[in-house]
């Protein structure tokens, strides 16, 4: 009796030293599959966020690290009285504006008008409208350059056969307005796929029911295929924002300006991530540049969190159906 | 009955003519730019500049394509380009794919709230990033060298991170029970049955990289010399006049060869890109 209890648990103990010894290794492989990426973000994420941050304390130029001195909050300070910075947030606030819904309403008009069934040619199309979405920003922005010119532009010179001597300054005057198109045009392909993957998944059941209880295509759409469709519209939202607070390289690139690098575009795209790599590359204020840095990082994450606050005004999540899809 | 028949037949067909009439118009407005840019560099540079403006070419002026291979060392920054999207792409696929699959098949402690950092990470502004490490790598000395795009590379990207295992976790657990039982560990599992069966998912991140990669500007810029920058940058800075002007039609027509790879890409890989992929990354 007693030797055979002993026994069992012996076997107990091996099963479960086995079944252990089988979840360390698995614990083992799984650091070991993700410690590249793992490594990564700490070197190349935290620590880049840390030593900014601490950059952001000093009124370091970019030479010796040991000549920086410690100024407390006083480039964030700068920050509240310099110009500059409340008018490019204000140009960026703007740009954001205008650019995220035409973005948004256009490409889910297009995937809306792709995904209807009578539709012929839709391959075609998809691909025209990615196409802009894969040319490299550098030629994106000549492509439109060569439209947009004040003097040669197909634009002015299309205006000009019904009102000669046209020259509309898009370029300069018109930066932020340019820019938009740009941007609609190389984003609206890439907007349009994820739509269009989101349309596909909405089951015929549901759009059949509705017009079987006598909706029109319009009632269909409105209460139907819209409250369906609201987590992809939020989560593009929400995406397009934060890459539209971010933009630099466009009006670097549309109007570079007289000076070295394209840090001097027209006041009309001046915007914040052009006012805070100018501060750093041209005036060597790095510890003001990264303090730029952080405000924009806070200014995005309480617009991130408030859009998520609407979120449950208009969003809507569906209710899992007994027998629906997974 | 067939007033009302008649009635819902003329607003379909309504329908159907504002459809394809909005489908052309965007059309025309995505294909005339590129219509536009490629007809322009054929021009001289003076039949650019021309007034009134010329709406056709007088001619196929095959010369701004030979300046623009010439002007600059146009191959070898093409061959710059080549390096380092293709080091970045082939080390991003595969730390991206590992950890993927990591995240989709081991049910760890602590693999929950590293995920979440992955999604974060999809959501962080990324540009507060880059004026940091471009301090750092300066001070490390790497600045001017192709490294960043090694260790860039080697760090994996949160969005393939996310569509890899997006991608694994739909694989049948009796696959890997199969593969266990025939003695493979995990790395074996994942080498010899998760990767060859996931050819479309890793083209797809191969080309959606290698294309955004040969289209960096920003970090080219900033992080190399004029002597070992890539196309991106060349262009933007290479062709002048000696007396310092814009050469346009040049300029274009080197824009035209250096986009032409990435849109041959495109076309093979498109199938892929325009189905696989953002559908594996909405079934969540």
């Amino acid at each position: 009796m007693d030797i055979t209890l002993t026994l069992n648990k012996e076997k107990e103990k091996s099963v479960r030293r086995r079944k252990s010894s089988r979840a360390r290794q698995r614990t083992i492989a799984f650091y070991l599959f993700i410690a590249p990426w793992l490594i990564g973000f700490v070197l190349l994420a935290i620590a880049p966020l840390l030593i900014g941050f601490a950059t952001s304390l000093t009124n370091y130029d970019g030479f010796d690290p040991a000549d920086a001195k410690f100024i407390g909050l006083r480039n964030y300070e700068r920050a509240f009285t310099d110009k500059d910075t409340s008018y490019s947030l204000g140009r960026t606030l703007l740009w954001t504006a205008i650019n995220t819904p035409i973005w948004l309403v256009l490409s889910f008009s297009m995937a809306l008008i792709l995904n209807q069934r009578a539709i012929k040619g839709k391959g075609f199309f998809r691909t025209l409208y990615y196409l802009p979405s894969i040319i490299p920003v550098v030629a994106a922005v000549w492509i439109w350059r060569i439209i947009l010119d004040n003097n040669f532009g197909l634009l002015n010179a299309s205006i000009g056969l019904v009102r000669p001597g046209t020259a509309i300054p898009f370029i300069s005057t018109y930066a932020i307005y340019s820019l938009t198109a740009i941007a609609v045009w190389t984003g609206l392909g890439a907007g349009m796929v994820i739509f269009l993957a989101g349309l596909q998944n909405i089951p015929e059941e549901l759009k059949e029911a509705a017009r079987i209880d006598g909706a029109n295509s319009l009632q269909v759409l409105r209460h139907v295929i819209l409250p369906l469709m609201t987590p992809i519209i939020f989560f593009q939202l929400v995406l397009g924002m934060i890459n539209a607070f971010q933009q630099l390289v466009l009006p670097m690139l549309l109007a570079p300006g007289q000076e070295v690098g394209g840090w001097n575009p027209p006041r009309s795209s001046f915007l914040y991530m052009i006012h805070t790599y100018r501060q750093l590359f041209v005036f060597q204020r790095y510890g003001y540049a990264t303090a730029l840095l952080w405000l924009l990082f806070i200014v995005v994450l309480i617009i991130t969190l408030l859009t998520f606050k609407t979120a449950r005004y208009w969003v809507y999540y569906e209710v899992e159906v007994e027998g629906g899809e997974p | 009955m067939t007033t009302r028949r008649e009635a819902s037949f003329t607003n379909r067909l309504t329908a159907h003519f504002a459809s394809y009439g909005s489908l052309i118009l965007v059309g025309l407005l995505i294909s005339i730019p590129l219509a536009w840019f490629v007809i322009t560099s054929f021009k001289p540079q003076e039949e650019y500049m021309s007034y009134p403006v010329r709406f056709f070419p007088r001619e196929l002026f095959l010369d701004t394509y030979r300046s623009a291979l010439t002007m600059i060392d146009y191959f070898r920054f093409a061959g710059h380009s080549v390096i380092l999207s293709l080091t970045h792409t082939t080390l991003t696929v595969i730390t991206s794919a590992m950890a993927g699959f990591a995240f989709a098949r081991f049910n760890v402690p602590g693999r929950n709230k590293l995920f979440v950092i992955v999604i974060a990470m999809l959501i962080v502004p990324v540009i507060i990033l880059q004026i940091p490490q471009f301090i750092i790598f300066s001070k490390l000395g790497l600045t001017g060298t192709w490294w960043p795009w090694v260790l860039w590379g080697l760090a994996a990207s949160p969005f393939f991170i996310f569509l890899f295992r997006q991608f694994f976790a739909a694989f049948p657990k009796e696959l890997e029970d199969a593969a266990e039982i025939d003695g493979c560990g995990p790395f074996r599992t994942f080498v010899s049955v998760f990767l060859p069966n996931s050819k479309a998912v890793l083209a797809t991140a191969f080309i959606l990289n290698f294309t955004a990669q040969w289209g960096d500007y920003i970090n080219p810029f900033l992080f190399l010399k004029d002597s070992n920058t890539t196309l991106a940058v060349k262009l933007q800075t290479g062709y002048l006049s000696p007396q310092g002007q814009t050469l346009t039609t040049i300029i274009l027509a080197a824009a035209v060869l250096y986009v032409l790879p990435v849109v041959i890409i495109f076309f093979v890989g498109q199938k892929h890109i325009l189905e696989g992929v953002v559908t594996t990354g909405l079934k969540g």
